[in-house]
């Protein structure tokens, strides 16, 4: 075989965690055989088995602009990509990214200057990406379990641990790895780029924003690979 | 079924009490009838003497066959309300429905229950009487009374003196930042942050320390109007645990002579809480336990324990 993935396991559960304290993005494979929904549903029965408690559900999106070809220098500069995303955590709000580049936070007036902005930016066709599903509280963790989907299928999941009290991403890692284990069993991440590169900086909504942003193109990168058999 | 009829036999030993108290009482009324009546008129005084001293020896007889009948029939009748330890409420016991309405089982165990109660508050009051948690040197009572002035009560050290202790101890922690502010006359209050793992607000009387509430380092400590929020808590749960933590650290370390060792040891442990989220616990060797890291710091050792893991 010329793969070593079967079509079930390029769904990634991605690993996230989020404000004010940390997140990390990293990948596992989903067990053979099993959809996307019902590895989902495994992962909420867990939490639940856990102590957990549902507390409503959650959305980010994520839209990607190019920069259009009349701005570009003559010296075959190449454009780069930008992605506005929102975050039904900070519902006010609306978050511009670059790759490895800055992170713009602006009311969520700024989809509209966007539109304004048609001959610098131009929306990528059908480049919307989100992840929707279930926040979970477990007494100073908040979980949220989404299905990440791309137009019309689901393409991965995305779980997100957020742990309150600490605003250190990198302090308090290895509690999160223990949490993580508790219900992803051997499954869990590797510390995402966010703890180590910025030691000893409070974590914020960017640094979450940043990691989804990480996971999405991770998700979009995969969907390219030529494999027949899609689910 | 035995209480009813003992109630029957009870019932008419009463109502033949009665009588025998009735046929006392006339008895009783001719005795001084007889008496005031005096002697008759006979013909000789002999006679009269006579006759009368039979009839007053008569009457006493049948007072004294009353009486006698009287007392044979109230020990039929018994003494219930005084026989029972219980005293009057004790004829409860007496109400035949006991599954409707068990009042006597119920006062029974309430009665047990409240001289248990008063025999192991006794004890308790003797126990703490020995060890008492109160923390200043004026509250000791005759020792700090006799000597006045060789140990002046800690509770009127100089504001100057508050600060300087605080200052050094500032000065001490590299990574515990303290800030005193006095918003209500004298007593000091304290807003110490430790790192970016969590704020603590101590509430000071001259040198002792009467409260601390700790709370998260993104959380805020201020109220509307820009006080310190001495009263609420904190919205996360390790931190308030923590909290109780600081409160019974604040009791363990007590020494009413010597007020600054107790801050200074109280911020010393306190400071071994930098490594909140990154310690695991010595015993189990786990960060997490019910959701919550090692909140627990030894007194003496500063190492860190989960709550239930603690000895």
């Amino acid at each position: 075989m010329l793969r070593t993935h079967c079509p079930a396991s390029r769904l990634g559960i991605n690993l996230l965690h989020l404000t004010p304290a940390s997140l990390s993005v990293s990948q596992m494979p989903v067990a053979e055989g099993k959809s996307v929904q019902q590895t989902v549903e495994l992962l909420t029965r867990k939490l639940e088995m856990l102590g957990a408690e549902k507390q409503g559900t959650f959305c980010v999106d994520c839209e990607t602009y190019h920069t259009a070809a009349s701005t570009l220098g003559s010296q075959g500069q190449t454009g780069k990509l930008m992605y506005v995303m929102h975050n039904s955590e900070y519902p006010l709000s609306c978050f511009a990214l670059f790759e490895n580049g800055p992170c713009l936070i602006a009311d969520t007036n700024f989809d509209v200057l966007m539109v304004k902005l048609k001959g610098f930016f131009q929306s990528a066709k059908a480049s919307k990406i989100e992840t929707r599903g279930t926040r979970y509280q477990y007494c100073d963790f908040l979980v949220k379990v989404g299905t990440v989907t791309m137009g019309p299928s689901a393409r991965g999941i995305s779980v997100e641990v957020e742990y309150g009290p600490c605003v250190v991403a990198s302090d308090c890692w290895n509690l999160l790895l223990e949490f993580l284990q508790s219900f992803l069993g051997s499954h869990t991440p590797g510390a995402p780029t966010v703890f180590g590169n910025r030691h000893d900086t409070v974590y914020g909504p960017a640094d979450t924003m940043v990691q989804y942003m990480e996971l999405f193109n991770k998700i979009r990168k995969q969907q390219q690979v030529p494999v027949a058999g899609i689910r | 079924m035995a209480d009813v009829l003992s109630v029957g036999v009870n019932l008419e030993a009463f109502s033949q009490a009665i009588n025998a108290i009735q046929a006392l009482r006339s008895s009783v009324s001719r005795v001084f009838d007889c008496l005031k009546d005096g002697m008759r008129n006979k013909e000789t005084l002999e006679g009269r003497e006579k006759a009368f001293i039979a009839q007053f020896q008569d009457n006493l007889h049948s007072v004294n066959r009353d009486l006698n009948e009287l007392e044979r029939l109230s020990n039929l009748v018994g003494k219930p309300s005084e026989n029972h330890p219980l005293h009057n409420s004790g004829l409860l016991s007496l109400d035949p429905v006991q599954d409707k309405t068990p009042l006597y089982s119920q006062l029974l165990q309430a009665y047990k229950w409240s001289n248990k109660l008063q025999y192991h508050a006794g004890l308790a009051s003797g126990l703490l009487n020995q060890q008492s948690l109160k923390r200043s040197a004026n509250q000791m009572g005759v020792s700090a009374k006799r000597r006045p002035k060789a140990q002046p009560t800690t509770l009127v050290l100089p504001p100057q003196y508050v600060d300087d202790v605080i200052s050094r101890i500032d000065r001490m922690f590299p990574e515990m930042s303290i800030h005193l502010s006095r918003p209500n006359g004298t007593s000091a209050m304290l807003l110490v942050t430790l790192g970016k793992v969590l704020k603590v607000i101590v509430v000071m009387r001259s040198l002792f320390i009467d409260r601390t509430i700790v709370k998260g380092f993104s959380e805020n400590v201020y109220t509307e109007d820009g006080k310190l929020d001495i009263w609420s808590k904190s919205n996360y749960q390790v931190f308030q645990k923590v909290t109780d933590h600081a409160t019974t650290a604040l009791l363990h370390y007590q020494l009413p002579q010597m007020p600054d060792v107790v801050v200074r040891s109280f911020m010393t442990w306190l400071r071994s809480y930098i490594k909140l989220f990154q310690a695991p616990c010595q015993r189990c060797g786990k960060f997490l336990q019910d959701g919550l890291p090692p909140t627990w710091r030894d007194f003496r050792t500063l190492e860190a324990f989960h709550d239930t893991c603690r000895q």
